[in-house]
């Protein structure tokens, strides 16, 4: 521990001195204990600040830095000295170190009262609401006839006290750990916005606007027109400075005017408090120090990127393989995005990787559906590809006519099945699908992408050719090591090993534009330091808004409602920043209705791999009521858009055959998830319903249904299209399922080159989108392995666009 | 009758000034005020010559002129200024004029509270033995709100508490001319005005 020890007096000789550095030495195995003298201390004038002298800055830093303070005080006229006085006035004006700070007061004086007086004023001063001390109650040390206390050696001579000083002491130390633990600062996550509130003027409520970033509080904006002027002023000034600079609500309100200061204080916490935080936690922090001008630190590079998932590493690692300079900013302390989060394998045709392996079944009945579409139903601008794919398949077909074939594909095929598959409607009946020329830059690309990663150093699965859920099409390149990390993790380590620069707990807040040019970036670090970022260039890629909860219902037109509470697949990290940001510098946005769902989600956690997740085939869906309500064998929207109608809670049944079936889990996850509540299990079907509260005879009815048509090979009620087991053999379950958000397909407008372009259809010069954050690939729906397919390509794309341009 | 008025702080912007100003003027007939500031006085460091400096000298000369003193003092977490605790120690220190010195305290501050806090320090302060001064018991004027206090003529604008100062004031020359005969065989006057508080916990003469 670390203590400062205030000599409370300028005298040249003091036994407050000598009793703080007897302590200092007797103490030395337990603390450090560091003397300040008050000698330098000029007298305390509020209309002269000297606030930021050396010596006044001392004392705040080395107070503001320890875990305690020990005063010793001597009495002067039954009060304490002038000058220890000064230095406490000093550190309750501008500067507030010894706020929440653990206190102890001793005192040494000629006569036998110790200082008895002095020790309760300083008590009473330490504890005004400009210096706002934690002073240590009881153990009061008073050390009478000080003159007599001490041997020539300095140490105190009488083993009573020095006694009653170490229970004092220890007493001390455990006091300043437990103020410690009080002081600990508490986080606090706003939704971001402008919040309109009022503050308490002379002649009535003023309208204020309160602006919060998810983390802090930008501005506060206080109407004043109606107001006569006067010292009120002050407050509507000077409190929102305080506010911002030390984002507190521990503010001193302003002498004469403190109705109106706490009108302005309570109308911020009303406006936190708007924004789903708690005040409390503003109201217990520290007082601001002021605005510390250290605090900003400033870079130059050529590319700045914001997000360090796929994209963004991407970005920054092509940048330097190009021989510049790129930053990577990245708010969350670890870099990973979403991306750290996917299955593994990315989309990208092959033909000549996949054609070494045979067709499996199926497939070929894919190929003749997809040839066999209505050319009228194709969209124009695909029509051509798809008679081109059309040709492809049918020579494919004929060639294989009468063999086992090999897999088939093509940049085609996967363009046409990309369009295909985010062909949607909305809600408002708007068509939505793929913008042709991105799909096309995708696609055409997607390979280079997995040539452009193994160099970078991804090592790929070539044994096998695998397929993600939704993807459409065996086209998956899988990288050996841990799914979706085994590209962070190359990319991290070719960034660190080519002087690419990441900033982990460094959140982008706004884009520095200038004549329409974007330069740079300006970002908060996580302890408060503004970083400014200047570049050539400003690469947008992070990620979309699944973890968004309002912007998502705020832009959403596909689902007829999304829960205040909806959990997401996506990393918490992923809200939308970047599209505000490019907002801000007027992006148009595309297809921001559009957002996909998983499902078969965990109710608590969003995640996938709890309960028992079985192939489809061997889904039994029922809603709350204990009906079936879907045909389980639909696609993920059709689940999602069931749910929802349905209440969005609703469970996958399983018997014990079913059960075998699981990929996902064991009999010790299983038991262990029904001891928590999370799975429910039980020897009979009415004695499960009742667990879960549906009619247990409805329930019972559901399943004899279902079993009858797994008997009958038809499914009447929802025309299921495949069958497996029936649901007979004890004991039963039900695992709760929830969709939850996968995946934003809206976001910016980009043109092939990633350019991020603005409402007239313009370029912004200087800023570019890669990812999630940009729209009009994935249309309505994403085939899955289609993220990563798209995050390489484009941030490739993205960091050649943007080292191009600054050529010209 | 001589009165000197002491604006505790050194602040270029004091309502406790004005309030001093406003009885300067406004009592005129009854007293003469002179109003002094404590500004120009070095920072107190027990040096060992115990030789007022020529601020503190000025000072201390006034008040030992004087027939009685008004401290004016603002608050400053919770007690008085500590340029007014500084003034106080050289005196009490060097030249103690205060020793059975009428006083009277006021105090003047922005907030609704009127420096109560700092009032009853600065009694007890003052009635350390160092200082022996003589303090009007009973009567504690607190002005509150005092940026809206006074007029642009420098009129006290609350009349309450204007009424209250009148009948305080007016006890306050009773009480000086009271301690007159009180203090007139006082020993207090002849004992040493060189202090420190060594001789005090040692039983020398205070």
């Amino acid at each position: 521990m670390k203590f400062i020890g205030i000599v409370g007096t300028n005298a040249k000789k003091s036994y407050n001195r000598m009793l703080l550095q007897f302590m200092q030495k007797h103490f030395a195995s337990k603390a450090e204990i560091e003397i300040l003298e008050l000698k330098d201390v000029p007298m305390f004038n509020e209309s002269k600040d000297q606030s930021d002298s050396p010596i006044i800055q001392e004392f705040n830093r080395k107070i503001e830095a320890s875990d305690g303070v020990i005063i010793a005080t001597p009495e002067h006229n039954h009060s304490i000295p002038a000058a220890l006085k000064s230095i406490i006035e000093w550190l309750s004006f501008n500067l507030h170190p010894l706020d929440g700070k653990a206190v102890m007061i001793v005192g040494a004086s000629y006569n036998i009262q110790g200082s008895s007086r002095a020790q309760l004023h300083l008590r009473q001063v330490l504890d005004a609401p400009g210096v706002n001390a934690s002073v240590m109650p009881g153990s009061e040390f008073l050390l009478g006839k000080a003159q007599d206390a001490f041997d020539n050696k300095g140490d105190l001579k009488s083993q009573r006290t020095i006694d009653f000083l170490d229970s004092c002491f220890a007493k001390f130390m455990k006091f300043s750990d437990i103020i410690a633990q009080m002081n600990i600062p508490e986080d606090i996550t706003y939704e971001p916005g402008t919040f309109k509130v009022t503050a308490v003027g002379h002649n009535g409520d003023l309208p204020m606007e309160v602006t919060l970033s998810d983390d802090r509080i930008e501005k506060i904006d206080i109407d004043t027109s109606s107001e006569t002027q006067g010292i009120a002023d002050v407050a509507f000034k000077r409190i929102p400075q305080q506010i911002i600079d030390g984002q507190t609500l521990n503010v001193d309100v302003v002498s004469g005017a403190s109705i109106t200061s706490r009108g302005v204080v309570d109308g911020v916490a009303k406006a936190v408090k708007m924004a789903g935080a708690n005040p409390d936690i503003l109201k217990k922090r520290k007082k601001s120090n002021g605005p510390n001008k250290q605090n900003v630190v400033e870079y130059q590079t050529d590319v700045v990127v914001v997000g360090a998932g796929g994209a963004g590493l991407t970005a920054a690692a092509r940048t330097i393989q190009q021989g510049k300079k790129a930053i990577v900013l990245e708010k969350f302390p670890a870099i990973g995005g979403n991306t750290v989060r996917a299955g593994g394998p990315m989309n990208a045709a092959d033909p000549e990787w996949q054609n070494k392996f045979e067709e499996i079944t199926g497939e070929r009945h894919t190929l003749k559906e997809i040839s066999e579409i209505d050319e009228k139903t194709i969209d124009v601008e695909y029509l051509a590809d798809f008679k081109a794919l059309k040709k492809q398949i049918n020579e494919y077909l004929k060639e294989n006519e009468d063999k086992k074939a090999y897999l088939f594909d093509s940049k085609l095929l996967h363009r046409i099945q990309t369009y295909l598959g985010g062909k949607r409607t909305d809600l408002q009946g708007n068509k939505i699908y793929g913008q042709y020329d991105l799909v096309k830059e995708l696609t055409d690309h997607a390979l280079e992408s997995v040539k452009w990663l193994e160099d970078i150093g991804v090592k790929f699965d070539k044994t096998q050719v695998t397929m993600p859920v939704g993807a459409l099409w065996r086209r998956g390149h899988k990288p050996l090591g841990s799914q979706g990390f085994a590209f962070i993790e190359a990319l991290k380590k070719y960034l660190e090993s080519n002087d690419g620069q990441i900033m982990t707990d460094t959140a982008a807040k706004e884009l520095i534009i200038e004549d329409g040019q974007v330069k740079g970036i300006i970002a908060r670090s996580s302890d408060g330091k503004k970083i400014i970022v200047h570049a050539k260039a400003v690469v947008l890629a992070s990620g979309g808004f699944g973890a968004n909860t309002k912007m998502l219902k705020k832009y959403n037109t596909y689902w007829s409602n999304i829960d205040d509470n909806i959990k997401t697949t996506n990393s918490p990290a992923i809200t939308g920043d970047g599209i505000r940001l490019g907002q801000s510098a007027g992006a148009e946005l595309v297809g921001m209705g559009f957002s996909q769902m998983m499902p078969v989600s965990d109710p608590e956690t969003g995640e996938l791999f709890s309960g028992l997740q079985v192939p489809p085939q061997n889904f039994v869906m029922v809603n709350q009521k204990g009906k079936r309500f879907v045909n389980e064998y639909g696609s993920r929207d059709e689940l999602t858009k069931a749910a929802i109608d349905n209440g969005s809670l609703f469970y996958l049944i399983a018997d014990d055959a079913i059960k075998e079936t699981a990929y996902n889990t064991s009999q010790a996850q299983i038991d262990k998830q029904v001891e928590q509540g999370t799975l429910y299990r039980d020897d009979t079907l009415e004695g499960l319903a009742k667990q879960v509260g549906m009619d247990p005879a409805t329930f019972v009815k559901t399943i004899n249904d279902y079993n009858s048509y797994v008997d009958a090979g038809e499914d009447p009620e929802f025309h299921k299209s495949a069958f497996d087991l029936k649901v007979e053999k004890a004991p039963f379950y039900a695992t709760p399922r929830k969709p939850a958000v996968h995946h934003t397909m809206g976001g910016l407008k980009i043109d092939t080159d990633a350019h991020v372009i603005n409402q007239d259809e313009k370029i912004i010069p200087g800023l570019y989108a890669a990812g999630e954050v940009a729209g009009g690939i994935h249309a309505g729906n994403r085939l899955g392995g289609n993220s990563l397919s798209d995050i390489f390509t484009f941030g490739r794309i993205a960091a050649n666009n943007a080292l191009k341009d600054m050529e010209s | 009758m001589k009165l000197v008025g002491i604006v505790g702080t050194n602040s270029s912007e004091s309502t406790n000034r004005r309030l001093l100003q406003y009885m300067k003027q406004h009592y005129s007939e009854q007293a003469e005020i002179e109003i002094c500031e404590i500004d120009e006085i070095p920072v107190f460091d027990e040096p060992e010559d115990k030789t007022a400096p020529q601020a503190v000298q000025v000072l201390s000369d006034k008040i030992a002129a004087s027939d009685g003193v008004i401290f004016a003092t603002p608050e400053y977490d919770h007690s008085i200024p500590a340029v007014l605790k500084n003034a106080i120690e050289w005196l009490s220190y060097t030249t103690r004029p205060l020793i059975n010195k009428p006083v009277m305290i006021i105090g003047a501050s922005l907030g609704a509270l009127g420096t109560s806090r700092a009032q009853a320090h600065l009694r007890q302060i003052l009635e350390a033995p160092e200082l022996k001064a003589l303090i009007m018991p009973n009567v504690e004027y607190l002005l509150g709100r005092a940026l809206e206090a006074f007029d642009d003529n420098g009129n006290m604008v609350y009349e309450d508490k204007a009424k209250e100062l009148d009948n305080d004031f007016t006890e306050f020359l009773s009480f000086v001319k009271l301690t007159e005969k009180l203090t007139a065989n006082s020993k207090f006057f002849e004992i040493s005005k060189q202090f420190s508080w060594k001789q005090v916990a040692n039983g020398e003469d205070m």
